[in-house]
């Protein structure tokens, strides 16, 4: 397998960045830490004619506690960086403990926050080889206009595979975004389409440069489930985070769940946080909730194993997830 | 496609060759600087066979365009030690099995390398988590993990042998 | 008996400096000035007729030198003289989703690709079987017109009486067991370079486990003399199998390299190596086996079914090991076995670590396993009391000269703490045992002829340097390092004075090659008579020299002395250049032929399965099982492995790991998953081998029988123990939840839907447990 042939632009500054994306229009791609783009360019998934490396631009990298007491991450930051920080560690432990279970330690070492939020959706009959797809006759995503996940249908269903995204909606983070007209925020919760051909809000001519994590949400007790065959280099095929708010008296003040790699997004149980504030932990709130959130994840046969079990597990490991932050979490 | 002409800082040498733009770093290490030490496993960045370092960190070469790494301080499995001298963590995988085929080999090295610089007395389960982005496909993994702790031993007796400094 | 110097010390491999510097070269590691890049063409139907090809446009295409199609070169190969059935390029038909079509050479690699998409065939797509049981059942549309139902091959074989055993029997068990395919997946992927010379000749540098089996396949196909073509194996980064038998690269560059006067070199992508396979048959087994009431099992039927890809390969061999080591292990005097190999539209099995033995051996263990249930007896008595007496002949002419299992038994239990945990750990938690073994060589060639085995050359020069030229191909099982010791210890000289040269056509004698195990024992057989024939040598020159008798004499240390005699002492390069002076060369030959008792029955199909040797593997494994999530964690394993001798402990050890290893990865999450023919995970991404983070602790214990006819007693080391892992894995799980899974890879999946089943029939609730979870 070999690159397609494009050429490299390194821009210094956001700015300069962001300028070449407007003017190559849709023949340009980011590429960060490369661990996504590159094996798939190498497929031939892509074939942009400018690969817009944005490692140089210094000011995207930087774990800082800024005014109000929110996080900024900077996309550039490596998620062993982010494993590694005290600042994450101590304040929001989901965080670290969904960032730790992405691919390997090569992979993290490289992948930055930025490319796993922005990375592109997964199917096994996708992320093949040219010659696989070819084989094939395409997928509606690629070179053909026939699902083979849900035939028939006119939606492509590949899965939002990343794991740091579900962590950070428990969070309440918030995208910094650049484009030609200055930078604005977004909540990370409105970033994702749940289409698995068009995964994110973002222009073509903009890019992520931050991610914040306001101060209401530091030391929400919190953690990552996440089902996958190897227990290392392995791609979601279920993700559960949770994060609560707990005071002294074991009452739920805040929750937040949300579910991975079962839609085209990261998503939201939005049942979780009305039913559990307020209330005490017992093992049939925790069920519901965990009935919650396999309504809202709705896996196909997009990965390795079954949907019916990868809803299974979203239910037990929501359950578990819940009563782990609950009872073993700190105050 | 026409061909760039970059600098690259290999095991202590600038090297400039004139490469694709989009060359990737394996390639170009292997290809045209004739370093063949780091290997390809794989089609999608999934064995670490390629992994070198890059400001010791450890990273996959398959992964990096080389033309974006010109500032950096690249280290491949034939640089982690002098020519003609062996780093304790080659002899610690000659010598208690560690390497069989020796394919995964230069990238286990490197990952131990990377891990040892940090943390010079891993415990079983930070090396277990260290090298589990490198896969194996001969050994179990044992005689890996004992090649790492005779590298520990070797370097540690290494230090015990240097002179004392001199004066306080 | 004197201690050895060499023989039984953990030494380091031979080969490691090289290894650890990066400096030791794999096949895709070798360029040479000219060298073009091959690219292959592989087919996008799983079968169609081929009308034409069309290759004028991408032979227009600036940089390329060279296209080849199956007209260039149309004479069939196969690795069994039974089996010619593939040609480097398809002629007629594809066969399956990736069968090799059309090559390119070109300047680049990206060149070569570009040019692939330039190759117009025109395919008539054809009815196709991805289905075995289907296949076999099928009328037309076969995938080979000679061979008639799919079925590549059928054997029935019969010993004793199992009808009327059964019927004696007090406890029978009949069950169909389902094994998934699985795939070497060495790191390194396939590579060849092949280099036209000057002189019309042909080099050609192979990642390959037979260097003589190409050699003699590409003359074929190439139309060459085998004296006009060189192979060498540079460094191979791990076979298993995967190389054992010519790979369509291997002749496809000889091709291209020939067609276009220019060394080409093809290195297959990860996942052309897929498809190029040669791994572990989907299997299924119907097992039926009789157990008397005081434990003895007495009668064993299989059918067995293997679905083998497109083409024969190994195929026939596969399926009559799963026949003839399927009884063997234990002393069972009644066996029936119905063996198919069923041809189907996908990649081509082959020879997988542990050929053939694997996947009935998990029906076989598992099932012993629920008798031992019915009969109220523990498995590890249940073992103990079927045990061979060794030396003896088993029932279907496999003649075994040492049998070091009841110790491995009495080793894995013992050390795994079998007595204090079985039927004793909490629910969730859970040990098994199973057995296995395996041949240390075949006792009969792939081609049959009266030809030794193995031959091996020492040359000892004036500088007393010993050089070793062998055929043995190491590929990181360590036969260079073992045949270095034997030698070494032989000529009682250090082992830094041995020089190896290995797996070179032109300069090293044949040897078959490296699979089924063969190349301590016979390899190492060859050295030892070799190394005898220079020591008496040696000898003879320093009596005469002295004038003592050479019965007096000694080797060690690089000297040689008397016994007698304190003051008589010369030292290795004195009397090497002795010798030389003497003998005019010091030159000798080894050769190894497995005796003729070893080679086993008359009965069609009984030259397979007979082995100078066997080794034998007990193991134990322990495990927990998430009764929610179907997920499993091991614990530990203890292998126990009759290796005979070891002679080099730290690689038997190396051997037996890596084995266990690669069982576990069959055992729980490795599995090639098929859709129409089409492979859906054809990456080390998706094709999931273990990572250090699943791989619990091995404990290795070697058990030494002490072969009689192996070289200083020793057998094979590199293949055994895998069947075992996987029931011992399947029997954990039974004894931690209660639940039998008979189908490979045993996912979490699979598990929880039977325990849920079991649920209904009890109708309530069982036991609940989350495994150990921290
Ligand atoms: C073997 C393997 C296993 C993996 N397993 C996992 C896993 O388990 N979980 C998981 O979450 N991920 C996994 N990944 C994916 C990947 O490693 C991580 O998601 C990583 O964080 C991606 O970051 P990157 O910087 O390498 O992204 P890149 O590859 O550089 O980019 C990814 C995408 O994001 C875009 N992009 C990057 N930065 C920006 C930006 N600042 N603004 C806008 N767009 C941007 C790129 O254009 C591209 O589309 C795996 C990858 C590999 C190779
Ligand atoms: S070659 Fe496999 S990870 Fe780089
Ligand atoms: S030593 Fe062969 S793959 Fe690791």
């Amino acid at each position: 397998m070999t690159m397609p042939a494009c050429r490299v632009a390194r821009p210094k500054t956001v700015e300069e960045a962001v300028r070449i994306l407007a003017d190559s229009g849709p023949e340009a791609m980011i590429i960060a830490g490369g661990t996504d783009v590159v094996p798939n360019l190498q497929m031939k998934l892509f074939t942009p004619r400018v690969l817009v490396d944005i490692k140089p631009i210094r000011a995207l990298a930087g774990i800082t506690m800024v005014a109000g007491g929110a996080l900024r991450i900077g996309a550039l930051n490596t998620l062993t960086e982010i494993v590694d920080s005290p600042l994450v560690q101590s304040n929001y432990p989901v965080l670290v403990s969904a960032v730790a279970t992405i691919a390997g330690p090569l992979q993290r070492n490289m992948g930055t926050l930025g490319g796993n939020l922005c990375l592109e959706t997964r199917c096994l009959w996708y992320n093949q080889s040219y010659f696989w797809r070819k084989a094939l006759g395409g997928c509606l995503k690629k070179e053909g206009d026939v699902c083979h996940v849900a035939p028939g249908g006119a939606r492509c269903w590949a899965v939002w595979s990343g794991d740091s995204a579900p962590a950070l909606l428990t969070l309440d983070a918030e995208m910094e975004i650049a484009g030609p007209r200055g930078s604005r925020r977004l909540p990370l919760a409105k970033f994702y389409r749940n289409d698995g051909i068009y995964r994110v809000a973002l222009g073509r001519d903009e890019m992520v440069t931050a991610v914040f994590l306001p101060a209401r949400t530091v030391g929400r007790r919190g953690l990552y489930h996440k089902l996958r065959i190897r227990d290392s280099i392995d791609y979601p095929l279920a993700g559960v985070a949770v994060a609560l708010e707990v005071d002294r008296n074991g009452v739920c003040r805040e929750a937040r769940v949300a579910v991975t790699a079962v839609n085209p997004a990261p998503l939201l149980v939005n049942e979780a946080s009305e039913w559990l504030v307020g209330q005490k932990y017992s093992p049939e709130l925790v069920e519901r909730v965990a009935q919650a959130a396999i309504r809202t994840g709705k896996p196909l046969t997009t990965s390795a194993s079954t949907p019916v079990y990868r809803r299974d597990m979203l239910r037990v490991f929501t359950r578990r997830a819940l009563e782990e932050a609950w009872k073993n979490g700190r105050d | 496609m026409n061909k760039e002409l970059i600098r690259l800082k290999v095991n202590g040498e600038v090297h400039e060759v004139a490469v694709p733009p989009h060359k990737l770093l394996l390639d170009v290490l292997r290809e045209d600087l004739g370093l063949t030490g780091a290997k390809r496993g794989c089609d999608d960045s999934s064995c670490g066979c390629c992994a070198v370092l890059v400001d010791s960190v450890a990273i996959l070469s398959c992964v990096a365009i080389a033309s974006c790494y010109q500032d950096a301080e690249i280290v491949t499995v034939e640089g982690i030690a002098p020519p003609g001298t062996l780093d304790p963590v080659q002899e610690g995988y000659a010598l208690a099995g560690g390497a069989q085929c020796g394919y995964c080999t230069p990238g286990f090295l490197i990952c131990t390398k990377a891990l040892l610089a940090r943390h010079p007395h891993p415990t079983l389960e930070e090396i277990r988590v260290a090298l589990s982005s490198n896969l194996c496909r001969c050994t179990g993994y044992m005689q890996i993990y004992e090649s790492v702790q005779l590298a520990i031993e070797r370097a540690q007796a290494r230090e015990a042998a240097k002179p004392a400094p001199v004066g306080r | 008996m004197a201690s050895h110097s060499h023989i039984g010390k953990p030494l380091p491999m031979t080969d490691a400096p090289g290894k650890v510097t990066g400096l030791g070269k794999y096949a895709d590691d070798l360029t040479v000035t000219g060298m073009l890049y091959g690219k292959i063409l592989h087919s996008v139907h799983p079968h169609a007729r081929i009308r034409a090809i069309d290759t004028s446009k991408a032979e227009a295409l600036p940089g390329v030198k060279a296209v080849a199609t199956g007209k260039d070169a149309p004479n069939p190969y196969g690795i069994l003289p039974i089996g010619h059935d593939e040609r480097v390029f398809a002629l007629d038909k594809a066969r399956y989703i990736g069968d090799n079509v059309a090559a390119v050479a070109a300047t680049s690699a990206e060149i070569a690709e570009a040019a692939l998409d330039l190759i117009d065939v025109d395919y008539e797509p054809l009815p196709a079987w991805f289905d075995p049981l289907e296949s076999m059942q099928a009328t037309s549309n076969w995938i080979h017109e000679q061979k008639p139902g799919n079925v590549e091959k059928e054997y029935h074989h019969e010993f004793g009486n199992p009808e009327q055993a059964f019927a004696e029997s007090a406890f029978i068990r009949e069950e169909r067991y389902y094994a998934g395919e699985v795939t070497h997946a060495a790191m390194e992927p396939h590579s060849t370079l092949a280099i036209w010379e000057p002189d019309g000749r042909l080099t050609v540098h192979s990642s390959t486990q037979v260097p003589y089996y190409l050699h003699r396949t590409i003359a074929e196909v190439c139309e060459m003399p085998m004296s006009q073509i060189r192979i060498i194996k540079p460094l191979v980064g791990g076979g298993f199998g995967g190389k054992s038998e010519v790979i369509p690269l291997e002749v496809a560059a000889p091709v291209l390299a020939k067609k276009a006067r220019r060394p080409v070199k093809i290195t297959y992508t990860r996942e052309e190596v897929f498809y190029a396979h040669r791994g572990r048959p989907i299997t299924i087994a119907d097992l039926k086996v009789g157990l008397t009431r005081e434990g003895k099992i007495n009668a064993v039927a299989a059918r067995v079914v293997q679905d083998g890809g497109a083409y024969c390969g190994y195929g026939p061999v596969t399926v009559l090991y799963s026949g003839a080591l399927l009884g063997a292990l234990y002393d069972i005097p009644n066996v029936r076995y119905d063996g198919y190999r069923v041809l189907t539209n996908k990649p081509a099995c082959g020879a997988m670590r542990g050929h053939g033995t694997v996947n009935v051996r998990f029906a076989f263990e598992s099932t012993l396993d629920q008798l031992a249930h019915d009969a109220g007896m523990d498995p590890v008595e249940i073992r103990r009391r079927n045990l061979l007496k060794a030396p003896c002949i088993t029932v279907n002419g496999l003649r075994v000269t040492s049998y070091g299992l009841p110790e491995c038994i009495e080793k894995a239990a013992e050390r795994s703490g079998w007595a204090e945990k079985k039927g004793k750990l909490p629910y969730g938690r859970g040990v098994g045992i199973a057995c296995s073994h395996y041949v240390s060589g075949a006792a009969n060639p792939i081609i049959r002829s009266n030809m030794p085995h193995t031959t091996v050359n020492i040359k000892v020069d004036r500088d007393a340097a010993v050089t070793l030229f062998t055929g043995a191909s190491e590929i990181g099982q360590g036969s260079d390092t073992i045949q270095a010791q034997i030698v070494a210890e032989v000529l009682g000289v250090k082992m830094e004075r041995i020089k190896l040269v290995a797996a070179d056509t032109d300069l090293t004698p044949v040897d078959l090659g490296s699979y089924s195990s063969r190349v301590t024992f016979m390899a190492g057989n060859a050295c030892l008579e070799a190394a005898k024939n220079i020591r008496a040598q040696v000898f003879a020159a320093v009596a005469k020299k002295s004038g003592c008798d050479p019965a007096v004499l000694e080797a060690r240390d690089d000297f040689i002395f008397s016994t007698r005699d304190p003051g008589l002492r010369m030292n290795f390069d004195e009397a090497a250049v002795a010798a030389i002076d003497f003998h005019g060369a010091l030159v000798a030959t080894g050769t190894y032929a497995p005796p003729e008792e070893a080679r086993g029955g008359k009965h069609k199909g009984a030259g397979v399965g007979p082995s100078p040797s066997y080794s034998y593997s007990a193991q134990v494994v322990e495990l927990s099982v998430d009764t929610e999530t179907g997920q499993v964690r091991v614990h530990r394993i203890v292998a126990a492995h009759d290796c005979g001798k070891a002679l080099n402990p730290l690689t038997v050890e190396g051997q037996i790991e890596g084995s266990v290893y690669m069982g576990l990865g069959q055992a729980l999450q490795e599995e090639m998953i098929w859709n129409e023919g089409r492979l859906m995970n054809p990456s080390l991404l998706e094709y999931r081998t273990p990572t250090t983070l699943e791989t619990p602790e091995i404990e290795s214990i070697i058990v030494e029988s002490n072969d009689p006819e192996g070289p200083f007693g020793a057998k094979e080391a590199g293949e055994g123990s895998l069947a075992a892992t996987i029931p011992a894995v399947a029997n954990a799980i039974y004894d931690a939840v209660g639940v039998r899974i008979n189908s490979l890879p045993i996912t979490p999946e699979k598990i929880l839907a039977a325990l849920r089943e079991k649920e209904k029939q009890r109708g309530g609730k069982v036991a609940r447990s989350n495994g150990g979870r921290r």
